[in-house]
Formats: structure tokens, sequence, C-alpha cells
């Protein structure tokens, strides 16, 4: 290699393909606090002012502001694009700033429905190109049983990725800026070579040709750079390169993916090595390199999808899920927190708070006290940050996992993601009292069994005894669904760019979900210590209960409820991991709803905890709202108890508290707000989001945007601009339960 | 069920409140023990007046408060408060025992309004924060507003100060009674006189009316406004000057 590593301490990421070594070897941890930062240069205030504009624009036209329907989508479909001649890092999706581009790989008629819905139409050579093409979509649809289809139908799964792009697959976008691409295609040819001398196995053919699709791509991504005059066939040789190289792998990425959620991945230690080496060389300032940081994230905001409606039912405010993953420790235990990770942060405030990138914090009670200090006051400030246990997941994980999406951890680079979305736990209750009919639809979707009478109170021993029958049903269901999603996923949709910057030989997760946790919980708590009495309508079907007397409720630190989330949870995981995931996979669960705890309770008839057909759920691991009396601790208590061994996918917590209950002045909130996290991730929690704002606020901002038109809140493991939420979900979030001093 | 009342086994539970974040410093958890001496006009919780409320032994209260230890920090523990926690003081003495052990402290949110008896002094010896309210500037105002007079409160202050136990006195500023510099003048010539570490004033609420509506009792408030918060920070500016 040329001069481009000049000064790096030398290690195996010399010869090998290893960014987490190049880190380590040569990163400079910062224990110090934030005093240091600088404000956001004169240039960065003109750029974001003239995309601060174009967002308004955005806004005002119903949330899209112009669509490309011309062309397809990929690296090499669109010219350069700029936002203005003062750009630093470069690259666009499209020609232009929040142009959409379409992209109907996925699914055609998906795309075509997104275009209508904001009054484009898809050009006739985009249609007929699709014409003869078979989307990922088409091969589900081949494929998918009659009872897959069903379930699909009456909201048993829900947001499968069957016509969109799965997302959660995190290049190792680093590895541009570190090798170069030559060299990353030199590795890339030498393991097909050696792919080649194995036994030809269905397996092994499927993984050539996956390769032969990255070396592809990867000559696509060195042409796209080319065209804004950048050259990454060699390695960054300063901390600009670095950015710009490492953006244009991820640019690339969401050129050529739409993918609900496609995260950057874990950059500013590495980001730093190559700033702290400008600085020794007095090639850059503080000034400069906060202003790289800037313009990289005034880019990663401008990141947009053209989505149908019935998307953004699902995955409220337009969320891309640029996750950017902070600090953490090494395995040897030493900070990774350096004078980058606060960058990140600080461009909160120098370009103003806002919902993207998701910036993820890999907590761990041995971060600085600085630092920690530093993040709780963002918190405060700007709502906008999420906190995740680094503590346990590095031990699953080690220490060069990043966050996808919301709480997905995976190796970056060695590990990638088949996502799942979920199946609605508490449906599959009401649908074992029903004997195997959906209590909505009438129909029978899983094999008969006994219908509970109407006017008898229910048993636990027997109830528990047909849930558990068909949650076995239902996971095998689940898995074989998913496994046709990632089998034509794999065939019609493939990343090649994202997988290019993976290790050949990957690892690979099948990240199933739950939704309804706190709902069946609340239910089963019911049936148990109360009496519930089921009421059925003139089909026979159970549509309702009668619930007499008190029982005790999840979110209150009880174990006799709180013990019956935790084994329904790990019974659903157990009975998954039973029926084998395509290509291998390692089974993982999340319970994560994203914004759609709405939707699922659209579709869930009234439940034995005496809520409402329809009525939203809670969203993730939350109680259900209003449901946890005893207080903000107690409801982390109960949601602490949760195993993440068997959860590995994340387990997502949101809480909003008052300014005045965490403390009378800013030094009072951010002490106890550390203490507060390091109390929750102590016991080995997994996910916080924290708002600390006030209903009224969001009540105001929900009769008079204008009032806080960047008023951003976390939901369910990402944040949001409370503006993008329609009224249902606005009216949802402030509904939620509000920790506050009586 | 009925429960016979024994307050030499039990404490009496109003309610927890987990995240009580301003009654002490740190992260406080918050006991509300049930029963009061007093009757003040603007008692935002006059659910717990009454006795029983739920039944706990001193251990197993201790249990359940050491679920919250991860999140006490240096600072953080645990506050009684009420109802009147005094009335409870052997039980907090017996409960205090077993934080001990815990490592947890704790600190009592009180009206001083009960006699010296010996469990009274051992409680306010073992505590590491006293946090007492001083209703009302003089003996009229006390039996208008409280039902009852301040040589109580008046004595127990005397006492904490002399304990050197860690002291807060807090008033409440309720509009149209006690939220002018005239009367603070008045309040602060008996606070100087015991040096607490910080003299603290609360704005009245109407954020527990509804209890009064929820228990069938007449609320003496009934239709005021909750005092907003220009004229509690001028209050409490005036006085922190004068300590």
């Amino acid at each position: 290699m040329g001069n481009e590593w000049r000064d790096f301490a030398e290690g195996v990421w010399q010869t090998e393909i290893n960014v987490s070594n190049f880190i380590k070897k040569n990163y400079k941890e910062y224990g110090g606090d934030s005093s240091f930062l600088e404000g956001p240069t004169d240039r960065t205030k003109r750029v974001n002012g003239i995309v601060n504009g174009l967002l308004v624009k955005e806004n005002e036209k119903g949330g899209v502001l112009d669509v490309d329907t011309k062309r397809v989508s990929s690296l090499l479909s669109y010219g350069p694009g700029y936002v203005s001649d003062e750009d630093i890092i470069k690259g666009l999706q499209t020609e232009k700033p929040l142009c959409r581009a379409v992209n109907p790989f996925a699914g055609f008629r998906n795309a075509e429905q997104a275009c209508k819905a904001y009054g484009y139409e898809m050009s006739e050579k985009v249609r007929e190109h699709f014409d003869y093409r078979t989307t990922h979509n088409d091969g589900v649809f081949r494929a998918y049983t009659d009872t897959m289809k069903k379930a699909r139908h009456v909201g048993l799964l829900t947001g499968l990725p069957d016509a969109y792009g799965r997302g959660r697959i995190v290049g190792d976008y680093r590895r541009i800026a570190l090798y170069g691409m030559n060299f990353l295609i030199d590795e890339k040819k030498k393991d097909k070579a050696a792919l080649g001398e194995l036994d030809m196995s269905e397996e092994n053919i499927h993984l050539i040709e996956d390769v032969a699709k990255q070396l592809e791509f990867m000559g696509q991504l060195i042409q796209m750079a080319n065209e804004y005059g950048c050259d990454i066939t060699r390695p960054a040789s300063n901390a600009y390169e670095a950015v710009q190289w490492l953006y244009f792998g991820y640019l690339g990425a969401v050129k050529e993916q739409n993918g609900a959620a496609n995260s950057i991945g874990r950059i500013t230690a590495f980001l730093d090595i190559y700033i702290e080496r400008d600085f020794a060389e007095g090639t850059l300032t503080e000034t400069g390199a906060q202003e790289l940081i800037d313009d990289l994230v005034i880019k990663l905001r401008l990141v947009r999808h053209l989505r149908t409606p019935e998307y953004n039912d699902l995955f409220a405010g337009d969320p891309t899920w640029v996750t950017c993953s902070e600090a953490g420790m090494t395995t040897e235990g030493k900070s990774m927190v350096t004078k980058t990770s606060y960058r990140m942060l600080q461009t909160l405030y120098n370009l103003g708070s806002s919902a993207e990138p998701n910036i993820t914090i890999l907590w761990s009670q041995n971060l600085p006290k600085p630092y920690k200090e530093f993040c709780a006051k963002v918190s405060i400030d700007t709502d906008s940050i999420q906190y995740e246990n680094d503590d346990v997941m590095r031990r699953m994980y080690g220490d060069d996992y990043c966050i996808a999406c919301c709480v997905s951890a995976m190796q970056v680079g060695k590990q990638m993601q088949f996502f799942g979305a979920r199946c609605n736990l508490a449906k599959v209750l009401l649908m074992s009292l029903n004997g195997g009919k959906d209590e909505i639809y009438g129909e029978q979707i899983a094999p008969e069994g006994k219908v509970y009478d109407e006017g008898t109170p229910l048993n636990y021993d027997e109830v528990i005894k047909s849930f558990k029958s068909y949650a076995s049903w239902m996971a095998r269901l689940y898995v074989n669904t998913m496994n046709v999603i990632h089998y034509m996923h794999d065939k019609y949709a493939y990343e090649r760019l994202m997988m290019s910057l993976h290790d050949t030989n990957v690892k690979r997760l099948m990240a199933f979900g739950i939704s309804g946790l706190s709902v069946l919980t609340d239910s089963l708590s019911a049936i148990k210590y109360a009496k519930v009495t089921p009421i059925k309508d003139d089909r026979g079907i159970i549509v309702d209960y009668k619930t007499e007397g008190d029982f005790p409720k999840y979110g209150n630190d009880d174990d006799r409820v709180d013990d019956i989330a935790r084994d329904v949870t790990e019974y659903f995981y157990n009975e998954l991991c039973k029926t084998p995931a395509y290509r291998n996979a390692k089974h993982t669960l999340s319970i994560l709803t994203i914004t759609s705890n709405v939707m699922y309770g659209r579709k869930t008839g009234a439940t034995p905890d005496g809520r409402a057909a329809g009525e939203p759920f809670a969203p993730g691991a939350n109680p259900m709202h209003g449901r946890d009396c005893e207080g903000a601790l107690a409801s982390l208590n109960s949601v602490a108890k949760l195993s993440y061994a068997c959860c590995q996918d994340g387990i997502s917590n949101t809480f909003s508290v008052t300014p005045e209950t965490l403390g009378a002045d800013m030094d009072d909130r951010v002490n106890k707000l550390v203490t507060m996290l390091d109390g929750y991730f102590v016991q080995d929690a997994h996910h916080l989001n924290v708002n600390v704002l006030n209903r009224e606020k969001l009540v105001a901002a929900m009769e008079d945007p204008a009032l806080y038109p960047s008023l951003t809140i976390r939901v369910s493991g990402y944040a949001v601009n409370f503006n993008k939420l329609t009224r249902e979900k606005q009216e949802e979030v402030i509904n939620r339960t509000f920790h506050c001093k009586m | 069920m009925k429960m016979e009342y024994n307050s030499e086994k039990y404490l009496y539970v109003h309610s927890f409140e987990s995240m009580a974040a301003l009654d002490g410093e740190g992260i406080r958890y918050g006991v509300f023990l049930t029963g009061c001496p007093l009757r003040c006009v603007y008692c935002h919780n006059p659910d717990t007046w009454a006795f029983p409320g739920t039944p706990y032994t001193p251990k197993s209260l201790a249990d359940k408060i050491s679920r919250y230890k991860p999140y006490f920090g240096d600072k953080g523990g645990v506050t009684f408060s009420g109802g009147e926690p005094l009335l409870s003081a052997a039980g907090i003495n017996a409960t205090a025992i077993h934080l001990r052990e815990y490592g947890i402290q704790y600190a009592l949110d009180t009206s001083g309004c009960i006699p010296l008896s010996d469990d009274v002094k051992t409680v306010v010896r073992g505590a590491d924060m006293i946090i007492c309210d001083l209703k009302m500037w003089n003996d009229e105002a006390y039996i208008k507003y409280t039902g009852t007079d301040m040589s109580l409160v008046l004595g127990f202050l005397g006492f904490a100060a002399k304990s050197g136990v860690r002291l807060w006195i807090r008033t409440v500023i309720v509009p149209g009674i006690n939220d002018s510099e005239d009367i603070m003048d008045k309040y602060l010539t008996i606070v100087l006189q015991f040096h607490p570490e910080k003299y603290e004033l609360l704005g009245f609420h109407t954020m527990g009316f509804y209890k009064y509506d929820n228990l069938g009792i007449t609320n003496p408030l009934a239709g005021a406004k909750p005092l907003d918060n220009d004229t509690l920070h001028r209050l409490q500016s005036y006085c922190n000057a004068k300590l």
C-alpha cells in the first residue's frame, strides 16, 4: 500500500480485511468533556439553510418533494447531484436533493402505487423494463402457501418484507476508506477462486454467484465515485477522503436498495483516527473536523425512499434508520469514546435536532463520566438519541458490532440479518381461545381446536396450554414464511453492493419479532388472577371478555406478572428455533414494534386485559400506557427482566419523563438521567429511548405544527419529527405514560 | 377480605412512586404511608389521610425498596412520605434495620407536627435527611389552615436541628394565603433559627383536586388557581437572599 497508511500502527489489518484490528491499534481514547467542540461554520450554516428550506417545501407538498419517474434507481442511473457548490462531502441518491428514486426490484406494484399516491406516474420505459422481470414480490407470492397468505391477511404476521427491500443489512463502509476498492476486489476474487475448489453443492454455487454479483457492483461503485471526481480504487489518504470514501459506499447502497432500514454502522472511532492524523500533520483544525462531520450528517439527513401510504402506516414519519452506533467499550475494557463521538452528537446542536441519523449510544457502566453527561444533556435538549446496553451486547457480539435499524446488533461486515418483521402474539392468544379462528374475520386460520364456552370463566392452566400449542404452530409457520421471503429476496433483489462489503463467508441471523407482548401478558395475568368470562357474537366467535376483579399488571415490577412476559417470550423463541432457518441462519428475536403498534391494535379484537377492540398496543416491550402506576423505575425494572439471551435482536423500551420530574435544573437532570441509565442497564436491560418533555408541548404541537417545526421525539427504536406523524399516531404518543411527579 | 389494623407488625402504604425525583437528593423511591394528624386546606393527597393502606411488614417493604438500589447512586435512596410518615415511626425504624443491610439510606418528608416520642427521635437520628414542612407562619394561621397550632413543629425542628441530620425546610405557597414578601419575612424569622441546608418553596397546584371528588369530601379550595411560576421564583429569590 502507498502513502495512505503512513504513521498508522501496524497490525494484522495490513494483510487481511480487519477494520476492527485497525481501529483498536490506532484510535485515541478521549476521556475529557465537551468543551473542545466547535459550532457550525458559515458554510455549514448556508448549506444547512438550503436543506432546511427544502425540508419545508417537502412538508408542504405532503411529504414528497419530487420523484424521478424516468429511471430505475441504481448506482449509475443518475449523474452527480449536489446540494450546493459548497458541498464538502459529495453525492446524492438522485441528481437533486430530496428527489426520490423509483426502486421496483422488491415489488413493482408497490413502487407504482407509491408514485401514484403522490401524484406521479411511472414512465413507460421503466414499466416495460419490469414487464419481463421477476421482482422479489412476484417470487414470494409464487411460493406462499394459502395459510401464509391468510396469516398475513388477518394480521397474525405483519410488516413482512415481501414487497419492499428487507434492509437491516449494514455494509462495512469503512473498508473502502481503509483499503480502497482495488484491494477489496482482489480479496473477493481470491474468495471466489477458493470457493471454486469446493464441491459444487447448491449452497456453494449460490455463494459463488453471490460473489460474482458483488464484484459487478464493486466495479460500478468505482465508476460512481469517479463521476464525482474521486478515485476510490486506492485507500483514503486523509480525513476528508475517509469520510467521503465511506459515504460513497453508503450512498451506493441506498441507490441500490430501498430496505426499510439502511444503517451506516459504527464509524466515528474509525474516522477519528484519520482526523487525529491530520491534526498531527497540521492539515486540519477542530473547526474543519466538525465541518466534515456536519457535512456528512447533512447528507445522511437527505436520504429518502419512495413509500406507499400503507408502508407509512407501519413505519410512520418517513424513517430511514441511518443508525449510527457510538461509544461502547473494547473487549479489553477500554472506552471507545473518541472526540468524534462528541462531534457526532454536536451535529444536533450545529444543524438542529433531527430524527436522522439515528444516533445510538452503546452504553457501558464504564464509559467516561463526562461523555455520559454530555449524552444525557443532548437527550434532554433534543430527544433525539437512544441508548443500548454495550455491556450485554459486547458479551455476544464482541466490540465491533453495530446497531441496524433500532435495536438489532450485528458484527460489522461479518454478520448480516434476514429481517422478519413481527408476529402478533396477542392475536395468537385470541385465536387459541377461538379454536384457530380469527376473532375479526371469523375464518379458520390454524388447525381446529377447542372453542372456549361463553359464560364460563377461563381456566388459566387450560388457556396457557392451548395458547402454547397455537404459538408453536405459529412459530413454524412464521419461520417457513420467512424462509420463502428471504430465498426470493436473495434471488431477485440481492444486496450486491452491501454484501460486497461483508466477509464472503458471512454469518446470517434471522430476526423474528413479537408484537403485543404487554397486552398478551396482562391478558394472561387477568385470566390467572381475576375472573375472565368470554362473550360471543352471533357467529359463535369470542369477541369480548368480562373481566372482574383486579390483577397484577406488567410494568409495576411485580414478578407475578413480569414472569409471564419472560416465560412466553422464552417459549416462543424456543419454538422458533425448532424450524430450520434459510441458509443456516441463527434465529434471533426482538420485542419491537416501530410505530406499527397502532396498526397491530387496529387489527386485534378485544383482549382479556380490558383493552377494547382496535385500541393501540403499547410500543415494543413497553407496559401498556396508564397501567404502570408505581412510577418510572418500576416500569423500567419490569422491562429489564426480559431476557436478552433469548431476544438477541433487541428489547425496545421507550421512556418519556417530564423535565421537572427529572430535576430542578440542567445539572440535576443530567446527573439523574445518567444515574437512571446506569441503574437500568446494570440490570442487563437492553434498550431505552429517552424523551424529556411535557405532554402539553406535544398537544400544542399537534394543534399548531408551526409552533415546533423540528420537534423530534423518540418513538420505538427511532426518532421522528412529530409533525410527520398522522393525527392518530400523534394521539397515541400523547396517550403514552409520561412519568411525572404529582 | 377484612384486614386487622396492626401498627406493631405492619406499615400501611398508600402508594409507591418509584421516581419521586424531587423529594430529596438523587433519585428517590417514594413510599407514601397512610394516616395524617393534619387536615391542611391545600392538601394534595387527601386520599392518604385515613388508615389503612396496603400492609407491609418491615422486611417485605425493605425488600421492595431494595429493587431500586441500582438507581440510587451515591445520593439517592428511599423517601418516606405520606400522609404523615412519623405516625409509622416504629415501623420505619424496623424497616431501617433491613435498609441498612442493603446499604440504602432514607429521608423523611414530614409535617413535623408529631410529639417527640422515642421512636420519632430514633427515626430522625437514623435518617440521612429530613425534609420538614413549615406550613404556616404563626399559630393563628396554623390553626386556621391545618387544624393544629405550631408547638409540635417547632419542637420537632428544634430536635432535628440539634441531632445534626441534614435538614431542608419547605413551604407550599398558596395564592391568597401566603404569597407575599411580608409573610415570607415571618417564615424566615422561624426558619433561620434552625439553620437548614435549604429553604425551598413549592407552588400550590391543583393536580390533586380530583381526589377530593373521588373521596366525596369537600375541597376547601375548590376553584382555586395554581400558583404561577413567576411568583414562586420571585419569592424563592427573595428568601435565598436572606438566608
